[in-house]
């Protein structure tokens, strides 16, 4: 499977974050991704913001006083690298904030960046095509460049944010959202045990045409956005112990349907093997 | 080879690079015309992802993304080995190639297709991806062919980082991962307009691409749009 290649280093950045998960003692969580991310690369600190362009946007989390900084400067300035991640739905990397145009181009950020110490400055935006639930965002205090084996880190430590972000949304919402209510494999809820919830964070390779046309084919079947139509697709697999490439195909293939009351029905159950 | 076809081609191609392109709906329109120029059945693009996992980036029918894909699930079929080779492989006859390549080989022929071209998409030292042509007739593959089609493959790799240089970011890595990203903004649309309207893929592919291009917008930004349903669209969002 090509996904093998593909999930070596997925699963080594899932390593590292579950360890800072278990150093704090709690479930993974975005916190986790920050922590992991500052100890993986030459960076002085990693923030993370959540992003709606109909919502408000927040700070999640920081790990420390200058990535909380400049987290809350680009959300109450409305400009900085992040807010241009996020719009632009690509990384912002700035190896140092005093180069003369970066200054013109967000001249009250970059001043006051590195008024708190921050000189360098990557933004990658926490997406999934359209779903776009945020921003990690990480600050070195003297000029650095990320090497290529650094940037694929940093944008691996991105896609597991964006998958931990989403994942949340499952846990507030419980159960009955998209999948059977009466509890998944484990009988337990989607809770799961220890630091790690067993979600199949990198079942996303090979067949993702499906699952992203299954997402938008669920927009319109629970007429709600796309991230929660993401959520939803992924808490049925979780829930039902499938393989999200298995469901995806079927919901492509007609084979399942999602309705928005809580229960989706099979309608062809053995075709779905 | 109808030279006319190939000038006017390399014209359109070159059009759509100069102006503010959508790297999806080219790379779908570079794949449509190997098809037609080079006598191939059908088409695909792959791209290597910041780990070296290919993804499919475009092909001109459906039969022909399936086929990739089976590529790269069973992890056997020239394309592969072009990528990890950075060589072209040409195989005129797919059923001279059971034992190289035995799931593929059988596939492919299942699916009607004889012969198989895989041209490498290099930037300087790198790999970064492969087009494909698929033939329902076997035969010898034409040296001049294979000459174009490699230029094709170069100009795809040139539209990718085209895309991306009038952005600032010229990290290679960042590049593919947004082109990968725009695919699947795309399929999600695909996705939402098919069921809403009761199309399948490929139909809700041709709509978006049609709409995008009457009404001069990017395929991915209406894409967005569409999801998001953050604009009026008639016709489309209705």
């Amino acid at each position: 499977m090509v996904g093998v290649r593909s999930d070596s280093r997925s699963a080594r950045i899932q390593l590292l974050v579950a360890e800072q998960a278990a150093q704090r003692g709690g479930r993974v969580g975005v916190v986790d991704v920050c922590t992991a991310a500052v100890a993986a690369l030459p960076v002085g600190g990693a923030g993370l913001s959540a992003m709606s362009r109909t919502a408000g946007s927040h700070p999640l989390c920081s790990t420390d006083t200058v990535s909380e900084q400049l987290e809350e400067l680009q959300l109450t300035l409305g400009e900085g690298p992040c807010v241009e991640a996020f719009t632009q739905g690509s990384a912002v990397l700035t190896p140092d904030l005093l180069f003369g145009q970066l200054q013109d181009r967000w001249s009250v950020f970059a001043d006051a960046a590195l008024e708190a110490g921050a000189r360098a400055v990557f933004a990658l935006p926490l997406q999934i095509g359209a779903i776009s639930p945020g921003v990690l965002d990480l600050y070195a205090n003297v000029p650095t460049v990320l090497g290529p084996e650094q940037l694929a880190d940093a944008l691996a430590f991105a896609d597991l944010a964006t998958l931990l972000l989403l994942d949340a949304r499952i846990d507030e919402t419980g159960p009955s959202d998209g999948g059977p209510s009466d509890g998944g494999p484990s009988g337990d809820g989607p809770s799961g045990d220890g630091p790690w919830p067993d979600r199949n964070l990198d079942d996303l390779g090979g067949y993702r045409a499906e699952i992203d046309q299954a997402t938008g084919i669920l927009t319109v079947q629970l007429g709600v956005g796309i991230d929660e139509a993401f959520v939803r697709l992924r808490a049925h697999a979780y829930m039902r112990g499938r393989r999200l490439a298995d469901v995806a195909a079927d919901v492509v293939a007609h084979r399942l349907r999602f309705s928005p009351e809580p229960e989706p029905t099979d309608e062809n159950p053995q075709g779905c093997a | 080879m109808n030279q006319q076809l190939l000038a006017k081609t390399f014209v359109e191609l070159a059009d759509n690079l100069v102006t503010d392109f959508d790297l999806i709906d080219f790379l779908r329109l570079l794949t449509d015309r190997c098809v037609g120029l080079l006598d191939a059945s059908a088409a695909g693009v792959l791209l290597a992802d910041r780990d070296g996992a290919l993804h499919v980036m475009a092909a001109s029918d459906e039969q022909a993304r399936l086929l990739e894909l089976f590529q790269l699930q069973n992890d056997e079929g020239p394309c592969l080995e072009c990528f990890h080779t950075g060589a072209p492989v040409l195989v005129p006859d797919l059923s001279a190639e059971t034992l190289q390549w035995p799931r593929f080989a059988v596939a492919a022929q299942r699916s009607g297709f004889t012969a198989v071209q895989a041209l490498p998409m290099r930037l300087r030292d790198e790999v970064v991806g492969a087009l494909n042509l698929f033939h329902a007739e076997p035969g010898p593959i034409e040296p001049a062919g294979t000459l174009i089609a490699q230029a094709l493959a170069d100009v795809a790799t040139i539209s990718l980082l085209q895309q991306r240089s009038t952005r600032r970011s010229t990290v290679l890595n960042e590049q593919l991962q947004a082109a990968l990203n725009s695919r699947v903004l795309i399929e999600q649309a695909k996705g939402k307009l098919a069921e809403r309207q009761g199309i399948d893929m490929e139909q809700a592919f041709t709509a978006l691409r049609g709409y995008a291009r009457s009404h001069n917008l990017r395929l991915s930004d209406l894409a967005r749009a569409f999801i998001d349903g953050s604009e009026p669209l008639p016709g489309l969002a209705a």
